[in-house]
This record gives structure tokens, C-alpha cells and sequence, in this order.
């Protein structure tokens, strides 16, 4: 039965990777970008299926495949099918792993990477899960928006890495706010106030012979042209939640920021914006990246009956219809590849990246509100914004140091 | 009309034999309490604490908002203020204006003087909020009705003083009078009644923003720090952009915002927790405050309000208030009120000035005997806006009840006197300490 169906698609699709029809099948994939997120990406792919093999790997800097595949090797040997050959490194490393005998790509680059890649993996007719954030400028999202149309035209399957929609009690949670537990959605806040991230993300200081082209790509989370900045980089989870909650955008947004304590980079160390939605709802996003301060990370929902409070570990909801998931909560990471595979392989693939695109969007506008001082509206942002942050070249050359934003002076575009 | 010297000694025995027979014990108990006014339209004589714009501007209000109020003494720190803000005042109001020569202050201890002259029977208190609390007490002590500018102080310590002398006005039957004008704005009053008559339902969520310009040309004669002036001089005459001497901005200006955000609750956040920094107005010559704070309030029952301010050029401006009730919505601009839901309003009547107001209901209150005290009130607004900017700098969550109770924060200087005083850093969240 699959198989009739499976052979139309592929007929109408040209391009279309190959339909699985058991489960049993090998699963080939290639990764782009062999940083943290991307080893772990792989291991949680590996790990959420059977039959899954590493066939290719690509990357900006060699030192970076190397010590991926080396991790990889030690930690899930049997799956990793990698050679020499398969290993590539540049700025069209991606083209070359996308050019492999793979079905599935892995696009874990910095942010800044993900729509070109994207395009070039969906265009191949690769199935795909890529990191959030998706982009870091609205012309990169209307290029995801774009590749995603194309996916589905083509059944092809893109599952982002926003891990909260495959996580238990986030499911569990928004199942019941839809069900009209909380009533009509009011108001609602999100957060992500945690540490200075110096340790976790990379800091290399400027050697000798280093082009700044290499040295900000090394750098890329202290970069806004790279990561997006923390409010895209990282509390687009947040935003995405909320998104979910109320099941849609926003329509406009005033925020503010700035940095205080930061030096490294010309990122922002704080943001505030107030999301506007449909129906006048207001949400308050706070997101602050500081050591010594309290720190929050979750979402919380007020409806005209109850509210609900999500975040990475618990949720529950308070008023009339009070509930509290204590149910099992496998590993989200690993969930979220089991998904995709099981969609590839019942020939119904997952397709969130129009969704995330626009959970990115809403976190790129939060950060042009606060980098301009100007409130904005999401369609204005959406169809007419020409913010585009890539460089002049992809090359190892000179790129001068971008300059911090600075409201009522940054432009608008 | 200026009273003879004599006519007023004779007024004041005749109200202290009115105080001492009529007004009873308490009068005896509690000495220095402010003459009782026998009827309607007893001269009323006013000293200014302050003579800035805005103690020039009040003064100006007061004495126009009803018959025979009259200024009699002033006092400040400065003597080109006193003689400034004398001048216009002369100019504008001659037959309303017996200031003497003899009746007129400068320096630190000015505000004294003004307040121990026997026939003053208000003072306006007009200075920049750091001395508000001081200057409160010593008017209350010394048996003066009070008309204070908002915010009435920049720490909680200030915020302590300021209850406890409106505590000590209640007892010497003093009014207070406080200068949150949209107390007085007809139609805030008449939205305010309808939110809390339920029309609205039982609130869930609100938004309070205040986006403005970046105040770039305040005082630009100030600008560039004069060779003669000591730090306490030029921090003084910058006193706008000092936290120590304004609160910063969400003390200083945006408390009017959130105090009808606590007007609208009826009740003061239980706990806070804010961001902000210094990304645009960032010269010397701005001091030490910040130019955007962004605030969660959480006030009773765990509805959260949303406050974002900004003082930044060529940003966006904005300015309102919502609250989100279970029936409706309300709207509370600069001049419009509109509720959407279940039982839609849009107050469409008169909006007599509420600048004037504020001092006629006072005038009448004294007249007439009658309480009328702001001061906890203007207090607790004071100490919300307090909260988050101590919030914002520390990057901590905070509780009310530490705050008002515990916070031993006091931004007073060493010395009150012309000298050296470095200007105190900028905060930096996390190394700010919470104190």
C-alpha cells in the first residue's frame, strides 16, 4: 500500500530522496556544521533509531571535523561510516556533504548558514533537521519559508531542532491550554535570564595570521550576523512556546536592550519586548545573559480561567482545570530525531520549518526593535524589511568588527 | 493684598486660642500642628523648598487656584534659582507674591529656614526627590501642610521617612498633597471607578510603557560643567541624570505611569524583576541613570504587569497603560480612557486642569479642616518605581516586603556640602550590589 503511494509522490517529485518502506532500512545521513550542537545532534539521531549511519561530514574549519569525528568514533563507532573522502571542510563543505549518498542532512552551522544550506539540501532532495535559530535576518527567513514550501512539495521532511514540541510535558501542556483549559489566552510572559555563556560558547582571542572573516566565524555566538544574537540564538525556544500557546505570530513589537556587562562580540547582553498578537494578547519576553543575576528560564500563559507555567523540566497548569505532568519525559533530543525518522519512514514526513521560521522571525524582529529603539509590525518585517547580514564574500579575508547597535542610531532596513 | 506684619501676629493668636479651645487635646499633645483655617477663604501663605521650573510652575498653580493664597518665603540651594524663579513669579503674580528680602533662603539648610517662618501654613516642596524625605519631615514636624512633587524619594530608607512623616501629618492633622497629577485627571477618575466597580471583571494582565525622547536639551546651560563648580555643584545643577539626586527615570518621571498602574490594582507589586542599561545616552554629561528599564511587576494574586521605559532619541514614543480584565479591557492614555468588553466606556466629559486641582482640593481641604493625605500612597508608588530600577541594576528579583522592610539602600552622600564627591559608576548588573 505504502509502496503505491510512495511511487506517485516520487513520480510527481523529481528529486525526492527514496522513500523507506520498513523500518529495518539504513538511514544515511551527513552532517554540516561539527561543532557541540551538531556532534550532539548526530548521537541523538543515531541514537533515536535504528539504522542510522554517518556517511559524510562538512565544516567551516578542519579542526572541527576532526574532533567531531574523532568524539563520534569513541562514542557511537558502529554508526559512523565516514572516510576521508567524505570529510570535507570550507565554505562549500556543505554543497559537498549535501552532494553525498545521503538521505538526511543535519544542519548545525552557525544560524547565519542555516537558509543557504537549507535551500541547497532541499533543492537535492534531502530530508532535513536543522538547528534553531533558522535564520538571522528576514531575508534568510523568507529563504526558509521558501525551502520549506519546496519540502513539502517535494515529501521531504524538515523537523527543527526546537526540541520543546517533542518533549512529554510540553505537549501535554499545550494539548490542554488548546483544550480551552486556561481558558481565552490574556497575557503571557517568556524568559531566558541565565549566565554570560563565556564557557559554554567559544571564545578564541585573535592569533597571528587569523583573517577576521576566520576569527568572527570562530566567535560566531558573539557575532549578530552569525548567531542572530541571544534573543534569536537562544530565546527563540521561549518564543516558539508562546507561539504555540496562543497558535500564531506576533503582529507587532516594541522592545529594548542593550549591553551593560558584555564586551566580547557586538552582541546585546539584555533584551525586553512586548509581543503583541492577535486580538491585542501582550506577551513580556525578558532575556538577559548575566552572571550574579536571578535567573528564569520558561514560559507562563494567563487565560481568562487558569494560567500554565512551562519549562524545561515541569508544567502545570493552576485554576479550575489544575493539572501537573508527572508522566514519564523521555530525553526531548533524542525524541525529536526519533519523530523525523518515524515520519521518513511511514512516508510522513514532518515538515516544521515554515513554523520555526516564524518563531525565528519573531525573535529577529524582538532584535530589530531593540537594536533601532523602533516599534515594528510582522508584516512590515515579514514582506518589506531588506535586513540582510551576510557579508560582502564568503572568503578568509578582512571583515571589520561590526559595530554594537545603538537605538535611535541603528537603522531600520 | 500683603497683611501687616501685626495683622498676622494677631491672626496667629487668635488661631492658637481657636487651636487650644476648640480643637481639643490633640492640639496639646501634638505641638507645632498647623493652625486651624475658622472658614472659607482665610488667607492661606505659602514658602516654596525648591525653585526650579517645577517649584516655579506649582507655585504659580497654587496661588491661581483660589483666593487670597499668597507666597511668602523661598528657599534653595542655589541663589540664581531663588532670584530666577522670584523674579517670574513677580512678574506673573504681584498682588500673590510677599517674598522679602528677609523671607528669602539659600544653601543646604534653606529649606529650615523656609519652614520655620510662623506664617507659612503649606510649603511646596519642589527640590530634586533625594531631599524630598527631609524636607517632608521637617514641614510635617514643624507643623506645615505639604504640597510634594512626585517621586518623594530615591531609596527605600527615603520611602520609610516619607511614611512615617505622613503618619506623623495624620496625627497633627497636616494635609499632604502630592504631585501625581493623574490623580486629579477627570478622565482617569471616572475609568479608575469602573475598573474597580467590575467592569472589566477580575484582572488578569496589563502593560504600562513610557518611551520618550532622551531629554538631551535639559538644561543646557548645565551642559558643560562650569570651572568653579565642586562636584556636589555640578552633580546638583546635573541632578536629573544622578540616581542618588532623581531615582533615575523610572523613579523620577515614570512614576506618575505606575502609580495608575497601582491606582488601577488598587494595590502595590509583591515582587519584581527587571533589566536595563545605558545603550544610547551614554556622555558624562548624563550622569550616572540609565536610558531603558524594563520591569515585571507582580502585584496580588500573581497578575503580572508589564512596565517598559526608555529616555532614547529617535526611538519610538509611546505612552499607555492597559489593564486586561476577564470581561474587558481598559485603556488609560495621557487624555483618553476607553474600556472594550462586556460594558464598553469612553469618557467623553470635561477635563478641567488637574495641575490646578490638585492644589484647589488641597486649599479647600485646609479650609475646611478636612483630611487629606497622599503621602503613604505617593510613598508606595515612589518605592514601586524604586524596586525596579534596584531590580534592573542588580539584575535580581526582588520582594516587596524586602525592599520596604529590610533594604538598607540609602544613596545619601558623606557631606552635605560643596566639595568632592566622585560620581558613583554606572550598575552593572551582577557586580551592583543588591543592598
Amino acid at each position: 500500500m505504502k509502496t503505491t503511494v510512495a511511487m506517485s509522490l516520487t513520480a510527481l517529485a523529481p528529486g525526492t530522496s527514496r522513500m523507506f518502506a520498513a523500518g529495518s532500512d539504513r538511514l544515511r545521513i551527513g552532517l554540516s556544521g561539527c561543532g557541540g550542537r551538531g556532534t550532539g545532534a548526530v548521537k541523538d539521531c543515531i541514537n533515536s533509531s535504528r539504522g542510522v549511519e554517518l556517511v559524510a561530514m562538512g565544516d567551516l574549519f578542519e579542526d572541527r571535523v576532526a574532533n567531531s569525528l574523532k568524539d563520534l568514533r569513541k562514542d557511537v563507532p558502529k554508526n559512523v561510516k565516514v572516510t576521508r573522502d567524505t570529510c570535507f571542510a570550507g565554505f562549500d563543505a556543505y554543497e559537498k556533504v549535501i552532494a553525498s549518498d545521503i538521505d538526511l542532512v543535519i544542519l548545525a552551522t552557525p544560524p547565519h548558514f542555516r537558509p543557504m544550506q537549507l535551500k541547497a539540501a532541499i533543492e537535492a532532495g534531502k530530508h532535513v533537521f536543522m538547528e534553531k535559530p533558522v535564520g538571522v535576518d528576514p531575508v534568510g527567513i523568507r529563504s526558509v519559508i521558501a525551502s520549506s514550501a519546496l519540502a513539502r512539495q517535494k515529501g521531504l521532511a524538515i523537523v527543527a531542532g526546537t526540541q520543546r514540541h517533542h518533549q512529554a510535558h510540553y505537549i501535554e501542556i499545550l494539548k490542554r491550554i488548546h483544550d480551552d483549559h486556561v481558558g481565552r489566552i490574556v497575557g503571557g510572559q517568556i524568559y531566558w535570564n541565565g549566565g554570560k555563556m563565556l564557557g559554554y560558547w567559544p571564545w578564541y582571542e585573535r592569533e597571528p595570521g587569523m583573517s577576521d572573516m576566520q576569527w568572527q566565524c570562530r566567535n560566531w555566538p558573539w557575532f549578530t550576523w552569525l548567531s542572530g544574537d541571544h534573543i534569536v540564538e537562544q530565546h527563540v525556544h521561549n518564543i516558539d512556546v508562546m507561539n504555540w500557546a496562543i497558535g500564531a505570530h506576533p503582529v507587532q513589537c516594541l522592545g529594548m536592550g542593550g549591553r551593560q556587562v558584555r564586551k566580547l562580540g557586538n552582541i546585546f547582553d539584555h533584551f525586553a519586548v512586548e509581543f503583541e498578537y492577535p486580538d491585542g494578547v501582550r506577551v513580556m519576553s525578558m532575556c538577559r545573559q548575566m552572571e550574579g543575576c536571578t535567573n528564569n528560564v520558561s514560559e507562563r500563559v494567563a487565560g481568562t480561567k487558569g494560567r500554565s507555567y512551562t519549562d524545561s523540566s515541569i508544567g502545570y497548569i493552576e485554576g479550575p482545570n489544575a493539572y501537573r505532568y508527572d508522566g514519564p519525559n523521555p530525553n526531548p533530543y533524542v525524541q525529536e530525531h526519533a519523530d523525523l525518522i518515524a515520519g521518513i519512514r511511514k512516508g510522513e514526513p514532518l515538515n516544521e520549518g515554515k513554523r520555526v521560521a516564524e518563531s525565528t522571525m519573531a525573535a529577529i524582529m524582538g532584535r530589530m526593535s531593540a537594536y533601532t529603539g523602533r516599534a515594528l509590525k510582522w508584516d512590515w518585517a515579514m514582506n518589506a524589511s531588506k535586513l540582510d547580514l551576510k557579508p560582502p564574500k564568503y572568503e578568509f579575508g578582512d571583515l571589520p568588527d561590526p559595530p554594537v547597535a545603538v537605538p535611535g542610531k541603528t537603522m531600520l532596513i | 493684598m500683603k497683611a501687616e506684619p501685626t495683622q498676622k501676629r494677631k491672626e496667629l493668636s487668635r488661631r492658637t486660642f481657636l487651636r487650644s479651645s476648640g480643637a481639643a487635646g490633640m492640639a496639646a499633645v501634638l505641638s507645632g500642628t498647623g493652625r486651624l483655617f475658622a472658614a472659607g477663604s482665610e488667607k492661606i501663605r505659602v514658602g516654596l523648598i525648591g525653585c526650579g521650573g517645577r517649584g516655579t510652575y506649582d507655585t504659580t498653580n497654587c496661588l491661581n487656584s483660589a483666593e487670597n493664597v499668597e507666597l511668602v518665603a523661598m528657599g534653595d540651594l542655589f541663589k540664581d534659582r531663588l532670584g530666577r524663579c522670584l523674579g517670574m513669579l513677580r512678574e506673573r503674580l504681584p498682588d500673590k507674591v510677599s517674598v522679602t528680602e528677609d523671607t528669602c533662603f539659600e544653601g543646604w539648610d534653606a529649606y529650615k529656614k523656609v519652614v520655620a517662618c510662623d506664617n507659612v501654613d503649606l510649603v511646596i516642596l519642589t527640590e530634586p526627590p533625594y531631599f524630598r524625605p527631609g524636607h517632608l519631615k521637617a514641614a510635617v514636624e514643624a507643623g506645615k501642610h505639604v504640597f510634594m512633587e512626585k517621586p518623594v524619594a530615591v531609596d527605600p530608607v527615603g520611602v520609610r521617612s516619607v511614611i512615617a512623616s505622613s503618619e506623623l501629618a495624620d496625627q497633627k492633622k497636616l494635609t499632604i498633597v502630592a504631585g501625581t497629577q493623574s490623580r486629579r485627571m477627570a478622565h482617569l477618575v471616572e475609568g479608575m471607578k469602573r475598573i474597580h466597580n467590575g467592569d472589566i471583571g477580575e484582572i488578569l494582565a496589563g502593560q504600562c510603557v513610557r518611551m520618550g525622547g532622551g531629554m538631551l536639551t535639559w538644561s543646557q546651560a548645565t551642559k558643560q560643567r562650569h570651572p568653579g563648580w565642586s562636584d556636589m555643584e555640578w552633580q546638583l545643577r546635573r541632578w536629573l541624570f544622578l540616581t542618588w539626586l532623581s531615582g533615575d527615570f523610572i523613579v523620577e518621571m515614570h512614576v506618575h505611569n505606575l502609580d495608575r498602574m497601582n491606582w488601577a490594582l488598587d494595590a502595590h507589586p509583591v515582587q519584581c524583576i527587571g533589566l536595563g542599561g545605558r545603550q544610547a545616552r551614554t556622555g558624562p554629561e548624563y550622569g550616572n541613570i540609565y536610558d531603558h528599564i524594563a520591569v515585571e511587576y507582580e502585584y496580588p494574586d500573581g497578575v503580572r504587569i508589564g512596565y517598559m521605559g526608555a529616555q532614547i532619541d529617535k526611538a519610538t514614543v509611546r505612552q499607555d497603560a492597559r489593564v486586561v480584565g476577564t470581561k474587558g479591557r481598559a485603556y488609560a492614555h495621557e487624555g483618553d480612557f476607553i474600556i472594550e468588553g462586556a460594558k464598553p466606556f469612553r469618557y467623553d466629559g470635561p477635563s478641567p486642569s488637574p495641575v490646578i486641582k490638585q492644589h484647589a482640593d488641597q486649599i479647600a481641604a485646609i479650609r475646611a479642616g478636612e483630611r487629606l493625605n497622599e503621602g503613604k500612597r505617593i510613598a508606595e508608588s515612589t518605592m514601586t518605581c524604586i524596586m525596579g530600577r534596584m531590580s534592573a541594576y542588580t539584575g535580581r528579583a526582588l520582594k516587596w516586603d524586602w525592599a520596604m522592610n529590610a533594604s538598607e539602600l540609602d544613596l545619601s552622600p558623606a557631606e552635605h556640602e560643596f566639595g568632592d564627591l566622585p560620581m558613583r559608576p554606572v550598575a552593572t548588573p551582577g557586580e551592583t550590589r543588591l543592598i
